[in-house]
């Protein structure tokens, strides 16, 4: 077992949740992106122990869904939506600014593991089109300004947990909708910020 | 529940089961629909949409895939209508826009469902130009199967095949879209017993076997339908062979049997028939060399000793021979003048069963109809491996299931209940009072209940399962299947009296009530655990006579080889299997040499001594061997062979096994055999010859930590013996038991009442067990 005795207690509360062991499985996957920015073999075989499937059956449905990186992922992820709403609203202008800052293609990671990027398909952010998200955080109404301005502030200040109200704040534009609530929770890692899987911090 | 439907189907009305899905209705009434990923046994998916049918809906017509779509009474589809037809065409032209041209060096072509398919319901031209999706071509997925995945259609046969019924996902799909492919997980094999099945039902040449790859061609096959001989089982096999060679056994559906399915020994395990090795004339012992000599001196040499009235013979028969060779054993033994004659089965684990008039006998089938099934026995996995498939669809369907025991350790994830050490102690003997297990007596008290009993290991006392035995039939409606796993041995309770096994053998015989021994098709030497005292008893009688098809270990102690046709694709007879089914077992190939069939030549001995004066034919014996019984069809050739009978006659009788009972011991080292072992036919069948040949043993962590072991591997020591191991932890297993598989030369010389030392390798730390 190449899991740490914090990560195992988590796991096992993950998987206390649900009626059968194997529903554990997406979060437990989550939970391995989290630890290592990709979904190593030696997690699934972890995974398939605790869960009691065979490791085979892990990898099935981790390759299956593209939230689930096979190779290792930078600090940040960056996804920016290529789908209609944001098309036609010039995202391929975001994509290149990207492209330009990091020096990344579709689907590369640099290489001293600080920015993956990935051109995706929609992100249900229509009404703020175009939209994009770092590390599965939303920022919406962005452009080839303030992308650079985004990309720049992740570089240099390094933050630890990445807040999309934050970011929306300080480089988005319009919004799809205004939740008037200020969240202050982000995502710590590659993989989604969820509390129940504590892969997510409140900002202070 | 179910009710009748009625339906019409292309203007032709049909009536058909309410629960069944269309495509299984409409097959029935002989309209054929074609498919890819439906499999009569496995669960519908709906992946190829080759099955598209239009039905009539509320909202007008509607293309539906008929593998998952419910019958409904006064349901009006048409199978063959245009638009079927545009959709089958289209179907079909993106199943082949990824699969290789490869069909003339394809093991699949001339059988294969996608090629057929093509031709009958295809578009005729493609329209595709760009360049088809490449992998590596093929890749080992274990030792015996290979995966081509270029040629794969993702049907999810295979990939069903191993989760919903053989219950080891070893292959699954990775990735998605135009990257899915079928594979395992890196370093981790597809090492299942029923690999081969996967090969059977793939709809393309993507998975095929080592065995059989580029030998023949479906054209040039000759075959048969027979019956497998390696365990009572006894699951309907097709045999193929191409000039004269066995090339291949597929597994015949037969509904109350194997339902298609075939372990990977039954599968493969026929190789041997071509080895090189194989006796083909009769060999004699002349200065401890074996000569060559003719049939005849063989003849005339025996015979001489029988018309001795002196002479007392004895038996020792293995168990996969035919009820028609059993038959003719009984006439010789019966002819002989000193008639006192016994007759010994190879078997170790051989014992009373549960036979009595008052025992109601199960069926296979029962298993499905029952509320719980209760077992006790051997590993099925390893001794009974249909049979296990079958319980694992029984429990699939939701029969509850019990198991006692440090064995069956695989059921353990389908099983209700799971009786170890805390109910069964280490020696095999139940340390629970039965009637305080409160969720068994939930499970099995006034229920029907369906037990599979046997002896778990040689030195289980029959007062244990006596035990199990009497609980369960004083309270639930029982039905029980005797789990006695070696080949034909149900057709010898049928045939022979007073039948006894190995342990009776090494306990009676000397020379003083022995002085001819005939050894039939058995390796008791290398292959029981009461080898040493066997071969002290072969060393004593003047004379043995090995009918064989190898030298082994045995054979070779032998004064006389005469060379046996294989019960396997060499001879005609007939099979009787767990639940007294008789079924045919046929003649494909010729026997090499001068090998003869076991009853030919026991008959032609007859003849030759005068014993007889007629000399029987196959189809006398046959009559002889049921012409006792009490039913109405009896398991006759022409009876046999009447298309309604093809899956075989039940005849029950209650068998009279003269075993002496075996009290409760003292339980050192529990022994098992695996499915795989290094037995001499497995070792002549290149494809599995290696899979049984790795000598391990298995314990729990903390016997392991115990004996102080640390690396993987281990020396056992007794006397003169020194094995190296390797040892596996299995933790079902209690605390300080040691499982050794005997089916693995060596391994069964040992003297398991005595204590074996155990120690790491190399360093030579005496440690004691018990």
């Amino acid at each position: 077992m190449s899991w740490d005795k914090t990560l195992l207690k988590q796991a096992g509360e993950i998987i206390e949740l649900y009626p059968q062991k194997r529903s554990a499985l997406g979060p437990l996957l989550h939970l391995a992106q989290s630890k290592d920015g990709y979904i190593s073999d030696d997690s699934i075989s972890v995974i398939s122990e605790l869960l009691g499937i065979t490791e085979v059956q892990v990898k099935s449905v981790s390759t299956f869904y593209s939230m689930y990186k096979q190779e290792p992922t930078g600090k940040y992820l960056i996804s920016v939506c290529k789908s209609i709403s944001c098309e036609i609203n010039n995202s391929t202008e975001v994509i290149d600014k990207v492209q330009e800052f990091t020096g990344l293609n579709n689907n590369e990671t640099d290489e001293d593991g600080l920015f993956s990027f990935e051109a995706v398909e929609c992100i249900g952010a229509c009404g703020g089109a175009p939209a994009m998200q770092v590390n599965y955080e939303t920022v919406e109404g962005i452009n080839a300004e303030n992308v650079f301005s985004l990309c720049s502030w992740l570089k240099e200040s390094a933050p630890e947990v990445i807040v999309a109200d934050e970011m929306q704040e300080n480089f988005g534009g319009i919004k799809s909708f205004d939740w008037a609530i200020q969240d202050n929770t982000g995502a710590t890692s590659t993989a989604p910020g969820f509390q129940t899987l504590k892969t997510s911090k409140v900002k202070k | 529940m179910s009710e009748v439907v009625n339906l019409n189907v292309n203007g032709i009305d049909i009536q058909s089961d309410s629960k069944k899905l269309l495509i299984e209705a409409c097959e029935d009434s002989g309209i054929h629909i074609p498919r890819f990923c439906w499999h009569k046994r496995l669960d519908p998916v709906g992946m190829c949409r080759m099955c598209l049918v239009e039905i009539e809906t509320p909202r007008g017509k509607m293309l539906v895939p008929s593998c998952t779509t419910q019958i409904s009474d006064e349901m009006i589809v048409d199978t063959e209508s245009d638009v079927v037809k545009k959709a089958q065409e289209g179907v079909l032209e993106f199943l082949l826009i990824n699969h290789p041209l490869d069909c003339p060096i394809c093991d699949k072509a001339g059988e294969c469902p996608l090629q057929d398919q093509t031709m009958a319901y295809g578009p005729g031209e493609s329209r595709f130009v760009e360049e088809k999706r490449h992998f590596e071509k093929p890749i080992s997925i274990s030792e015996i199967i290979l995966l081509d995945r270029e040629r794969c259609i993702l049907c999810a046969r295979c990939t069903r095949f191993s989760d919903e019924i053989s219950g080891d996902p070893l292959i699954e799909f990775i990735q998605r879209g135009n990257k899915t492919e079928v594979n395992t997980f890196p370093n981790e094999p597809f090492k299942s017993y029923f690999s081969g099945n996967t090969v059977q039902i793939c709809p393309v040449g993507a998975l095929t076997s080592t065995s059989y790859r580029f030998k023949a061609r479906p054209w040039d096959l000759k075959s048969t339908r027979s019956t497998c001989n390696g365990c009572p089982m006894g699951c309907s096999t097709e045999l193929n062979s191409s000039q004269n060679k066995m090339l291949r056994i597929l597994g015949v559906d037969n509904d109350s049997v194997n339902q298609g399915w075939l372990c990977d020994k039954g599968r493969y395990n026929f190789e041997y028939l071509n080895s090189e090795t194989r006796i083909k004339t009769p060999l004699k012992k002349l200065n401890n060399n074996f000569e060559e000599v003719e049939m005849q001196e063989v003849y005339s040499e025996i015979s001489e000793l029988i018309k001795n009235e002196n002479t007392k013979v004895n038996f020792y028969l293995g168990s996969n021979l035919t009820n028609e060779d059993f038959v003719a054993f009984r006439e010789f033994a019966n002819s002989i003048s000193n008639n006192d004659n016994k007759f010994y089965l190879n078997d170790d684990v051989l014992f009373q069963g549960f036979f009595n008039e008052d025992v109601e006998l199960g069926k296979i089938d029962d298993l499905n109809n029952s509320d719980a099934i209760v077992i006790w026995a051997e590993d099925l996995k390893e001794r009974l491996p249909v049979l296990y498939l079958r319980v694992r669809q029984a429990v699939k369907n939701g029969v509850k299931l019990i198991v006692f025991g440090h064995t069956n350790r695989t059921l353990d994830d389908v099983a209700e209940i799971f009786y170890s050490d805390e109910v069964v102690s280490e020696n095999f003997e139940i340390i629970k009072d039965l009637t305080k297990l409160e969720d068994f007596k939930s499970l099995i008290v006034e229920k029907n209940v369906t037990a599979i009993i046997g002896k778990s290991t040689p030195q289980q006392s029959d007062s244990s399962i006596n035990k199990l035995f009497d609980f369960l039939n004083s309270n639930s409606n029982l039905k029980i299947l005797n789990a006695f796993t070696k080949g034909n041995t149900y057709g010898a309770f049928q045939i022979l009296d007073n039948l006894k096994g190995t342990k009776d053998f090494v306990n009676e015989i000397n020379s003083e009530n022995t002085d001819l021994l005939f050894v039939v098709a058995a390796d008791p030497i290398g292959r029981s655990i009461y080898s040493k005292q066997v071969k002290k008893v072969f060393d004593e009688i003047k004379t043995v006579v090995s009918l064989d098809n190898f030298k082994h270990e045995t054979s070779e102690l032998a004064d006389v080889i005469v060379p046996i046709s294989s019960t396997l694709g060499e001879k005609n007879g007939t099979f009787t299997n767990i639940e007294f089914r008789t079924s045919r077992i046929d003649k494909l190939v010729p026997s090499p040499g001068q090998t003869v069939s076991d009853w030919e030549f026991i008959t032609s001995l007859m003849n030759f001594s005068g014993l007889s004066n007629n000399s029987y034919s196959l189809e006398e014996l046959n009559t002889k061997a049921f012409e006792d019984l009490d039913i109405e069809l009896k398991p006759y050739f022409d009876n046999l062979d009447k298309p309604s009978n093809l899956d075989g006659i039940i005849n029950r009788t209650t068998p009279k096994i003269a075993t002496s009972s075996s009290d409760s011991e003292k339980v050192n080292f529990f022994i098992g055999e695996k499915l795989y072992g290094d037995s001499v036919t497995e070792r002549n069948s290149e494809s599995i010859s290696l899979l049984g040949a790795k000598k391990f043993i298995e314990m729990n962590q903390e016997t392991v930590d115990k004996f102080k072991l640390s690396s993987g591997n281990c020396l056992l020591e007794q006397d003169n013996l020194e094995i190296n191991v390797s040892y596996t932890v299995n933790n079902i297993l209690p605390k300080g038991t040691i499982y050794i598989p005997t089916n693995r030369r060596e391994l069964n010389k040992f003297d398991f009442s005595k204590k074996i030392m155990i120690t790491p390798s190399r360093v030579k730390e005496a440690l004691n067990v018990n």
